[in-house]
């Protein structure tokens, strides 16, 4: 049905011209220009959460590049087209630097500023024709089909915005789209599940500048002549409010903005004033009734209200390999004055279940962090199969098999369930990311092999019902459910659970119990941070005590409960053990 | 499956047929009103500029029209407000190519105009525009024309009288990196190089900057003998009035923004006295027929005339004066027409050349009160 809507747009898109007059062909091939560019923009801001306010500046890159290299240096148009393409990516790498240190309305006010030095630097340099700008851009030679028409130029246009249209949707469906969009939601947790997020902002800025080259080319074909005035910041506002009116995430809805806006902006010429702040309202009303913009109006996920888990299939049974997975050597972890970690050692033999207890504040989560690299240790080592690897980052402890959840659950809120399992599947490297341009076809194959791993996952944790559903829709126990199992789809040989029985019911608890069990049984080595005692006494193979950052006792679970100096920490005052209702109360 | 073939197959049956284009010329009515567009900023930060030069233009085809027009048709005048943006310019060159509009009068920003050139040129829409930027008579565009000189006469002419005739060595030079700015002080620089003048200072503000202090300290410790401002009129102003307070002794020099009173009342009349003018409209009383256009035009607006509008004004009247000679046909022949109008205007007698260039010399005037006199006459 899409595939006949595509058919069908595109048809009338070939045959729109004859419908046309001379100057409302022109219109449409300025609209496409923007639609190209709002399709970058979309990519950067929207799918991957990177606020850029530069994007008008790559499209200044883009042209500019091509009217000084045609004018300036003698190049063919299309030459000069091809090193108008790199120049622009290039700009995008450079924009994208600051994105690896800050985020958010810092990366916007860094942008602008870059966008800013953009046009001054345009206005002032004599390459570039100063204020007046460069004319005499050569007609793009086409086998003899004259592009300086304006109808002619619409197909090459046409033809080039059909083939980025594809790749920015096949890209936002990919596996590295999803990472994208869960490196929006979430960086972290997104890091946690192997996205190498520098990497990946970088590809944001990338595409950001790619786009802008492309759309730069076209510009430079159809207007041919450069100024600074059209990269001015104001359009970039246009461009801005292009992408939120017609949905930032839906790479359609930005297309559809793009032309709207662009068709608007032409029929309000008379009273261009006015029209200005018109759009500033509009943006206004958009953002502030309908976050998700046009897109959002169309879409709307299902709901998973109702939806009830199906029942957990047993992993087989394999034997665990032999030695010590995980070693923590005298790991202290100060922050500023506080010292969260003092000299912790401990090591988890393969196959194990070990339980880390101890009072709110005593450190368990902070242990977790450093193992699995969200913080550095300030002085000692950590050690998995015998490898050091302190101080790496959590996508490469990622990839060397530790899967962990999060105390608050850190599920990406945007993306229905399967996608959040299919992060998990996904085991490729960002580097990976050249077979998008050169074999699209085998990230497509792979992108299948993943689905049909991510049905088994989906129906062994009986997600079945819910597959489609965005996580916060669902109830809390499910939510609890989905973050395992996204956990279990990175097939880890070390699985972190940080208080995975916190809010659950009693019959959810002894799942959980069943589901951890059976996790060990196939081989993987769990550590689980518990409040809930009776849990950690029927699950946990070790117990590990934790207390204001020290290690205070370490054994199997019946005689750590009769320690002196454990029963101390958890009581204080009292002289009895926490139930589990206490415990529950105290961190409510 | 079967669709998809279909489809193909469709657009392969398209991809056959004749290109797309628009059929036929809009050719010229032989009855009815002429079509003359205007197009000017008329909002953004040069919308002023737009706005006089559009009611230069406006006053001009009225009075046509209440003489019964040109060979009894009247002029249908329409305005089109490009913003000052070159792509909304490209956008409504080619609007007014394909609504029938014979001719066109604007922009009053030389980038816009540039811009549009080449679209006119190909739909053959002779364009008097009010740009001065040597850009525009480079392209040497058959239907493009000036109705004021370039940058490059202004400055030559005053650089003429201030190192030739009055012997000033020590120059400093202020501009803004504005289109208008960075025009004056390139054109400026050129004059004063073959005369073997090196300035003493050559500083450059941005076009929205209103304190020059740094700037103007660093030129007064090269105690220059003249100060050559390159900016629109209030900047200009500005930044005699700040020399002057820093006790810049100078005598200030410049294009036609410093022969007007929004320069004068700026500065201070008299910080502006004795500042020198290069401009071919030195002021509304410079001639009769000069007092006689101010007086209409004061009448009409309810404000002072000034250069732009009154180029404007001889710029439709060059309009007309060809159209009358083709009878009211458009194209080439318009163009050749215009270039072959020779008419005695408010700014001086226009001869074209091959530039599109009409007006080839200026006046050097000084300020005195506020207003600018011949400096033949001082």
């Amino acid at each position: 049905m899409r595939w006949l809507l595509g058919i069908a747009a595109f048809a009338a898109a070939w045959l729109l011209p004859y419908a046309l007059g001379g100057y409302s062909m022109h219109v449409v091939d300025v609209a496409i220009i923007f639609a190209v560019l709002a399709i970058g923009l979309g990519l950067t801001m929207g799918v991957a959460g990177q606020i850029n306010l530069a994007q008008v500046a790559f499209f200044g890159v883009g042209a500019y590049a091509v009217a000084i290299l045609t004018t300036g240096a003698g190049l063919g148009f299309w030459t000069a087209s091809v090193l108008a393409l790199v120049a622009a990516v290039v700009a995008g790498l450079l924009a994208g630097i600051p994105a690896l240190r800050m985020q958010s309305h810092y990366l916007g006010i860094v942008t602008l500023g870059l966008a800013l030095a953009f046009i001054n630097w345009v206005t002032n340099a004599h390459v570039a024709g100063r204020a007046e700008g460069i004319s005499d851009i050569p007609v793009p030679p086409m086998f003899g089909i004259d592009l300086s028409s304006a109808y002619l130029f619409y197909y090459v246009e046409l033809i080039v915005f059909v083939v980025f249209l594809a790749l920015a949707l096949f890209v936002t469906h990919s596996p590295l789209g999803r990472r994208l969009r869960a490196m929006r939601d979430d960086d972290l947790a997104a890091g946690a599940l192997g996205a190498e997020i520098p990497l990946l902002r970088m590809t944001a800025f990338v595409l950001s500048g790619l786009y802008g080259g492309v759309a730069g080319v076209l510009y430079a074909g159809l207007i041919r002549f450069v100024a600074p005035e059209t990269f001015s910041i104001g359009n970039m506002f246009l461009l801005l409010a292009m992408v939120i009116i017609g949905g930032r995430s839906s790479i359609v809805g930005c297309v559809v903005g793009a032309l709207a806006l662009a068709f608007v902006r032409e029929a309000l010429l008379d009273v261009s004033a006015f029209a200005q702040l018109g759009y500033g309202v509009i943006v206004v009303l958009v953002v502030v009734f309908f976050p998700k913009g046009l897109a959002g109006l169309l879409s709307r996920r299902k709901a998973g209200g109702r939806a009830r888990l199906g029942p957990f299939q047993e992993y087989g049974t394999a034997a665990a390999d032999e030695g010590t997975v995980l070693e923590v050597e005298g790991v202290t972890k100060r922050f500023r004055g506080l010292v969260a970690l003092e000299d912790i050692t401990l090591s988890v033999p393969a196959g194990q279940i070990r339980g880390i207890v101890g009072p709110n504040g005593s450190g368990k989560t902070t242990l977790f962090n450093v193992v699995s690299g969200f913080y550095s240790p300030t002085r000692g080592r950590v050690r998995l199969h015998g490898r050091d690897v302190t101080n790496l980052a959590p996508y490469r402890l990622s990839l060397r098999g530790v899967a962990r959840t999060f105390q608050n659950l850190r599920l990406f809120e945007d993306l229905s369930v399967r996608e959040n399992v299919l992060l998990g599947l996904d085991r490729t490297r960002t580097a990976w990311i050249w077979r998008y341009l050169a074999t699209p076809w085998a990230v497509a194959r792979y992108s299948r092999g993943l689905n049909r791993s991510a049905e088994e996952i989906i129906a062994r944790f009986g997600l079945q019902e819910v597959a489609d559903a965005v996580p916060r829709a669902l109830p809390y126990g499910i939510q609890r459910r989905v973050e395992i199992a996204r956990a279990m789809a990175m097939s880890p040989s070390l699985l972190l659970l940080d208080e995975p029985a916190a809010g659950l019911n009693g019959e959810e608890v002894r799942q959980l119990a069943e589901i951890v069990r059976s996790i060990r049984g196939s081989g993987v080595t769990v550590v689980v941070i518990e409040h809930n005692m009776g849990l950690v006494m029927s699950l946990c193979d070790h117990v590990t005590v934790l207390s204001s950052g020290r290690v205070i006792a370490d054994g199997p679970p019946d005689e750590v409960a009769v320690d002196p100096d454990v029963v101390a920490a958890y009581l204080g005052d009292s002289m009895a053990a926490p139930t589990e209702s206490e415990v529950e109360h105290a961190e409510g | 499956m079967r669709i998809t073939l279909v489809a193909t197959a469709l657009l392969a049956a398209l991809t056959a047929c004749a290109p797309p284009g628009q059929s036929g010329s809009t050719g010229t009515q032989a009855s009815g009103p002429i079509k003359i567009a205007n197009i000017n900023a008329q909002s953004g930060q040069l919308s002023s500029l737009g706005q006089w030069e559009n009611k230069g233009v406006k006053l001009a085809i009225k009075e046509v029209n209440a003489a019964g027009g040109v060979n009894g048709r009247q002029i249908q005048l329409d305005l089109f407000d490009d913003q000052g943006d070159p792509t909304v310019g490209t956008n409504l060159a080619r609007k007014i190519a394909a609504e029938g509009y014979i001719a066109m009068l604007g922009t009053a920003e030389s980038a816009v105009t540039l811009a549009m050139a080449p679209i006119l040129k190909d739909a053959k829409i002779p364009n008097i525009t009010s740009g001065q930027s040597p850009k525009l008579a480079e392209l040497k565009s058959p239907f493009l024309f000036l109705n004021a000189p370039t940058s490059v006469t202004f400055d030559e002419t005053l650089a003429k009288y201030l190192v030739d005739e009055k012997g000033y060595k020590k120059i400093a030079l202020i501009s803004n990196n504005g289109a208008y700015g960075s025009g004056e002080h390139d054109a400026f620089l050129t004059s004063l190089k073959t005369r073997r003048v090196t300035p003493v200072a050559d500083e450059v503000v941005t076009p929205d900057q209103k304190d020059f202090n740094a700037n103007l300290a660093k030129i007064r410790e090269q105690d220059p003998e003249v100060l050559f401002i390159g900016a629109e009129e209030v900047q200009s102003g500005l930044i005699a009035k700040q020399a002057r307070e820093l006790g810049l002794k100078a005598v200030i020099a410049g294009g036609a923004p410093i022969g007007t009173d929004v320069y004068a009342t700026t500065a201070g009349l008299p910080n502006a006295e004795g500042s020198i003018v290069s401009s071919p409209y030195l002021s509304n009383e410079a001639s009769d027929a000069i007092k006689a256009f101010a007086a209409k035009y004061k009448t009409e607006y309810n404000e002072d005339a000034r250069m732009h509008v009154a180029k404007a004004y001889d710029g439709a009247m060059i309009m007309v004066e060809a159209l009358r000679a083709t009878g009211g046909e458009g194209g080439q022949k318009l163009a050749d027409a215009i270039r072959a109008v020779k008419r005695d205007g408010l700014l001086g007698a226009y001869t074209y050349d091959e530039f599109g260039v009409g007006i080839h010399e200026t006046k050097i005037g000084l300020v005195k009160d506020g207003k600018v006199v011949p400096e033949a006459a001082s």
